[in-house]
């Protein structure tokens, strides 16, 4: 029987910012657009849901007087995104 | 990016693609690495320099590593500022370039302080050391000084380096180090002079050539 993929995760821009954040300490919004070629009001909904998740954390502060806003990965976002890479793989590997 | 349902090799597919991305977007600027290695080479060329040919600038050359540490604070938080994204590597480098700080600080402190505490302390057990020179007989009296501490400095400034190339897997840096602990064991056998010609070249091997390299990356990076 295989586990239901969260579906938090299963979704194309959440993926690739989990996926992103995974591997750095944190960044910028603007290097998650960038990285991830998605437009900003789209990426904000997806980072308010990754955040209502509990998945990351959003820090906002300003910069030379503009706003920016740090995005990191939580510890309860890394268990959450290891467990879609497992069930991932346990699909992969039954077929 | 279009949302789209994914199926799981897509999924798979997506992960390693970003990860990919995210570990190829930090490029370190060299800035500091060309400063640190430029006033170390000065430095010690310039001490090996007043030796070796006979005149004095008039102040202690090394003093320059304290003038430097200034615009070295303010490109640190500069630089810090206009990051976009943190690795953990970075995070990581950052704490070894921290604990290099701090040691190579404590460092200095125990030179400048160890030898006159200690004649102080002898003097307080009423005790002196005096040295004889042998041909004349004559008798001076004998400061404490440390023997070959140029040494003790070519370790740490291998050490930051080597740590920042092994975690970074940045391989000029790495043998950077190495070459700084080869002049390590040369300078166990030669004299303050060559010592001081050791630490400037140690700056060059060490900051100066990585950090050049560093730079022409990052100039390459912003280009495309």
């Amino acid at each position: 029987m295989f586990k239901d993929l969260d579906p938090i995760l299963h979704s194309q821009l959440r993926l690739a910012v989990m996926s992103l954040l995974i591997s750095v300490k944190e960044a910028e919004f603007t290097f998650i657009r960038e990285k991830t070629n998605a437009t900003a009001g789209n990426l904000s909904v997806q980072i308010q849901k990754l955040k209502d998740a509990g998945y990351i954390d959003v820090i906002k502060k300003f910069n030379k007087n503009y706003p920016q806003t740090i995005c990191k990965i939580t510890k309860g976002g890394v268990k959450a995104f290891e467990e879609y890479v497992n069930s991932l793989q346990s699909y992969l590997g039954k077929e | 990016m279009e949302e789209k349902e994914l199926n799981e090799k897509e999924s798979l597919s997506l992960i390693s693609e970003m990860i990919q991305k995210a570990k190829s977007s930090f490029h370190e600027s060299g800035t500091s690495a060309i400063l640190w290695g430029s006033v170390t080479a000065v430095c010690g060329l310039l001490s090996f320099a007043q030796v070796q040919f006979g005149f004095s600038l008039g102040f202690d050359v090394w003093l320059l590593i304290f003038v430097v540490i200034i615009p070295q604070i303010y490109i640190i938080i500069k630089e810090r500022k206009n990051k976009l994204v943190k690795t953990y590597q970075a995070a990581a480098t950052d704490n070894v370039w921290l604990v290099y700080a701090i040691s190579i600080s404590a460092i200095a402190f125990y030179q400048n302080i160890v030898p006159g505490i200690s004649d102080k302390l002898m003097l307080d057990e009423g005790m002196q050391l005096l040295q004889k020179n042998i041909a004349t007989g004559e008798v001076k009296d004998y400061h404490f000084f440390i023997p070959s501490l140029s040494s003790v400095y070519l370790i740490i400034y291998a050490f930051p380096t080597i740590a920042t190339g092994l975690i970074n897997k940045f391989k000029p840096m790495i043998w950077g180090a190495v070459v700084c602990y080869a002049l390590f064991f040369i300078s166990l056998y030669t004299s303050f002079k060559y010592d001081m010609l050791m630490l400037g070249l140690a700056g060059i091997a060490n900051w100066l050539i990585p950090g050049l390299i560093l730079r022409d990356r990052y100039n390459k990076n912003i280009a495309c």
